[in-house]
C-alpha cells in the first residue's frame, strides 16, 4: 500500500479549539477518501498557537529557528495540505498569516490542498473564499473547490437548506484525496544541493 | 568556455599556503555597518559627524590593538553613514600602516562597475595595495531606482557588473556592451591596478545561492556576514561555495576562501556583559524586539559573554564552516557608544585576538591557504610570467 503525507495546520487560539476539531475532522475524512484509493495517510498535525513566537520571531528575523523548522518542513515536504483558521476580523487571523509568510517563495506550487474555517456565525462563510483562497492562489496552491466553513449550528444540526457539516467534509476530502493520489506535489529543488550553474546566470538566464 | 578558469592559476597559487614563507595565518578584523542609532540606554543619537569620526576611530583602535581588517558598510540611506566607502578608507590608510582595508559591503548592483574599478584601483594606489572587497547587492528596494536600477534585477546586476568588473582591471582596452549599462568602447579605467594586480574579492550574501556560486566559479572568496542568519544555514551556504568551487577546477574543497562575520560584547563576568548589552540587542535594528538575546545568541555568531566565551565560541565556527580564512567582528552596532566600542576593541586585541591566531593555528593543516593579499598575488603573478 502506498502512502501519502498529509499536514493538517490550524491556526486555532482556545484550547479545546472549534478549529482544531474541523482540522481533525477534515484530517480524518481525508485518511478515509485515500484509504478508499488504496493510500495510507500519514497525518502531521501542527498547532501555529504552540510556534507562536517563533513565527514573529521568523517575520522579524527573516530566518526559521529550529523549533520551527519541523513545522515550515512539514508543510512544504507535504503531499496534501489541510488548511484552517478561526475567522477573524471577516479574514483568517494573524497566527494563521504568520506562517505563510515564513515560507520560502514556491514551496506550495501545485500543493493539493483543503481550506476550512470556523466563525461565530454562518455570514462569516464566504471569508474563505475572498481571504483564505486568494491568499492560497497567490501561493500557487491547488485548492479544491469545495471550502469547508463552521458555523456555531453545524455542530448541532446546522441550518435549513445547509447540507450537513459531516457531508460537506467528505465532500471536500474526497476531492483532496482525489487531487493528491492523481497528482502528489513534486518534491521541491533544493537550491543549496542543485544551484543554477553560473553560466546559466551569465547568459542571463 | 570557462571565465572563471582564466584566473585560477592567479588565485589560487596567490594564496599562500601555511608552514611556507611569511606566516600570517587567518585575519582577524572588525566589520561596521554604519548606522546610526539612538543609545538606548540614554536616548542620545550621535551626529552624523561623531558616527563618522567613531568609524574610523574604531578602524585606528583595530590596527593599534593588532588585529588584521576592518571593513567599512555602504549604505545610501539614513540612518546609515558610510555613503563614499573609498573616501573614508583612503582616510584610514593614510593614518594606518599595517591594517587591510576591505567592505561590507561594497554594492555591485548599483554602483557603476567603472566607478568601482576606478576608486578601488585608486585606494590600492594609495594604501600600497591594503585592500580588498567584498561585494554585495544591498537589501532595500529603493535604493535601486536611486541609483536608476531595479531590485528585481538583483542579481543579474550582480552578475554581469561583475563580470564587467573583472575585465576592467585585467584588460588595458575595454570594449564591452551588456544589458545594464551604457556599451563601452575602447575604455580604459584609471589608473591601472596596482603592480598589475587587481584587489582579491569576496561575495558575500546572507542567503542568495546564486552568489556562492557566482564566488565559487571565479574562485573568488565567499563571506557570510554569521549573524543574522542561524548558524544551520550559514552551514548550507558555506558548503555549498566550498563544493562549487572544487567543481569549477579551483581547489579541493577545503581550501576555498571563507570569511564569517561574529558580533562580541564582553566584560569579565558573563553576567555583566549580559546586563549591560540586553538594552542594545533588544532595541537593535534588523534583531531586536524578536527573539531574546539567549534565543539569538544560541542561534547565532553573537556572544555576550566572558572573553573566554567567545573564544569558544569563535572556534565553534571552525566546526560549523570548515578552516576559514577570515573572522571579522561587529562591535559598534545598535547604538554601543565610541567610548563602550574601544574598550571592547582593548578586551578583543588583548585576551581574545592572541589565543584565537594560535588555536586556530594549531587546529588548521598545512594545505589549507590563507586569504590572499596583494603581496601573495603579486609574488604569484611574477611567478605566473617568469
Amino acid at each position: 500500500m502506498t502512502s501519502r503525507r498529509i499536514a493538517v495546520v490550524s491556526a486555532g487560539i482556545g484550547v479545546p479549539s472549534s478549529t482544531r476539531l474541523l482540522a481533525d475532522r477534515l484530517a480524518a475524512a481525508t485518511t478515509a477518501a485515500l484509504a478508499e484509493h488504496g493510500v495510507t495517510a500519514e497525518v502531521e498535525v501542527v498547532e501555529l498557537r504552540e510556534h507562536a513566537h517563533e513565527l514573529v520571531d521568523a517575520v522579524l528575523t527573516g530566518f526559521v529557528a529550529p523549533g520551527l523548522r519541523p513545522v515550515v518542513d512539514a508543510v512544504t515536504g507535504a503531499d496534501g495540505l489541510i488548511a484552517v483558521t478561526p475567522t477573524f476580523s471577516a479574514s483568517y487571523n494573524g497566527l494563521f498569516k504568520l506562517l505563510f509568510d515564513a515560507l520560502e517563495d514556491g514551496v506550495l506550487d501545485g500543493k493539493p490542498t483543503l481550506i476550512g474555517a470556523t466563525g461565530g456565525t454562518g455570514r462569516h462563510s464566504l471569508a474563505l473564499e475572498h481571504a483564505v483562497r486568494p491568499l492560497m492562489a497567490y501561493l500557487h496552491a491547488v485548492v479544491v473547490p469545495t471550502a469547508v466553513f463552521a458555523a456555531p449550528e453545524d455542530w448541532a444540526g446546522g441550518a435549513a437548506g445547509v447540507p450537513a457539516l459531516d457531508r460537506r467534509i467528505a465532500r471536500a476530502a474526497g476531492e483532496l484525496a482525489d487531487l493528491v493520489v492523481g497528482r502528489p506535489a513534486a518534491a521541491a529543488a533544493d537550491p543549496f544541493e542543485s544551484p543554477v550553474p553560473f553560466e546559466q546566470l551569465l547568459r542571463g538566464e | 568556455m570557462n571565465p572563471g578558469a582564466g584566473a585560477l592559476g592567479q588565485v589560487i597559487a596567490g594564496a599562500t599556503t601555511r608552514g611556507r614563507g611569511i606566516e600570517m595565518g587567518m585575519q582577524f578584523g572588525v566589520f561596521s555597518v554604519g548606522d546610526v542609532t539612538p543609545d538606548p540606554t540614554t536616548g542620545r543619537t550621535p551626529t552624523e559627524a561623531e558616527r563618522i569620526k567613531a568609524m574610523v576611530a574604531i578602524a585606528l583602535k583595530t590596527e593599534e590593538v593588532g588585529m588584521d581588517v576592518f571593513a567599512t558598510g555602504e549604505h545610501h540611506n539614513p540612518p546609515f553613514v558610510p555613503s563614499s566607502p573609498t573616501t573614508m578608507l583612503g582616510y584610514i590608510a593614510a593614518r594606518t600602516t599595517r591594517l587591510q582595508l576591505s567592505t561590507a559591503t561594497t554594492l555591485i548592483t548599483t554602483n557603476d562597475p567603472v566607478k568601482i574599478a576606478e576608486d578601488y584601483a585608486m585606494l590600492q594606489h594609495l594604501s600600497d595595495g591594503r585592500v580588498d572587497l567584498m561585494l554585495g547587492r544591498g537589501n532595500t528596494g529603493p535604493v535601486y531606482p536611486w541609483f536608476g536600477k531595479d531590485i528585481r534585477d538583483g542579481i543579474p546586476l550582480a552578475v554581469e557588473n561583475y563580470a564587467l568588473l573583472r575585465r576592467l582591471w585585467r584588460e588595458d582596452v575595454v570594449d564591452w556592451e551588456g544589458r545594464h549599462r551604457t556599451p563601452l568602447q575602447g575604455f580604459t579605467a584609471t589608473p591601472r591596478p596596482l603592480d598589475g594586480v587587481p584587489p582579491f574579492v569576496w561575495h558575500a550574501s546572507i542567503r542568495s545561492p546564486e552568489i556562492a556560486e557566482q564566488a565559487a566559479f571565479y574562485g573568488d572568496g565567499f563571506f557570510h556576514n554569521n549573524i543574522f542568519w542561524d548558524a544551520g544555514h550559514v552551514r548550507r551556504m558555506v558548503s555549498l561555495y566550498r563544493r562549487r568551487f572544487e567543481h569549477y577546477g579551483h581547489g579541493p574543497a577545503d581550501q576555498a576562501i571563507v570569511g564569517l562575520g561574529g558580533q562580541v560584547f564582553m566584560r569579565k563576568n558573563s553576567q555583566d556583559a549580559v546586563r549591560e548589552f540586553r538594552p542594545y540587542f533588544d532595541n537593535a535594528p534588523v534583531y531586536g524586539h524578536g527573539p531574546s538575546l539567549e534565543d539569538f545568541s544560541e542561534l547565532t555568531a553573537l556572544t555576550v559573554g566572558s572573553p573566554q566565551q567567545v573564544i569558544d565560541k569563535t572556534l565553534t565556527f571552525r566546526e560549523m564552516a570548515g578552516d576559514y580564512q577570515r573572522q571579522l567582528f561587529l562591535m559598534d552596532h545598535a547604538g554601543l557608544p565610541l567610548k563602550t566600542v574601544l574598550e571592547q576593541l582593548d578586551v578583543l586585541g588583548e585576551e581574545v585576538i592572541p589565543v584565537l591566531r594560535e588555536e586556530f593555528a594549531a587546529r588548521t593543516p598545512a594545505h589549507v591557504p590563507d586569504a590572499p593579499t596583494h603581496e601573495s598575488l603579486k609574488a604569484a603573478q611574477e611567478k605566473v610570467s617568469a
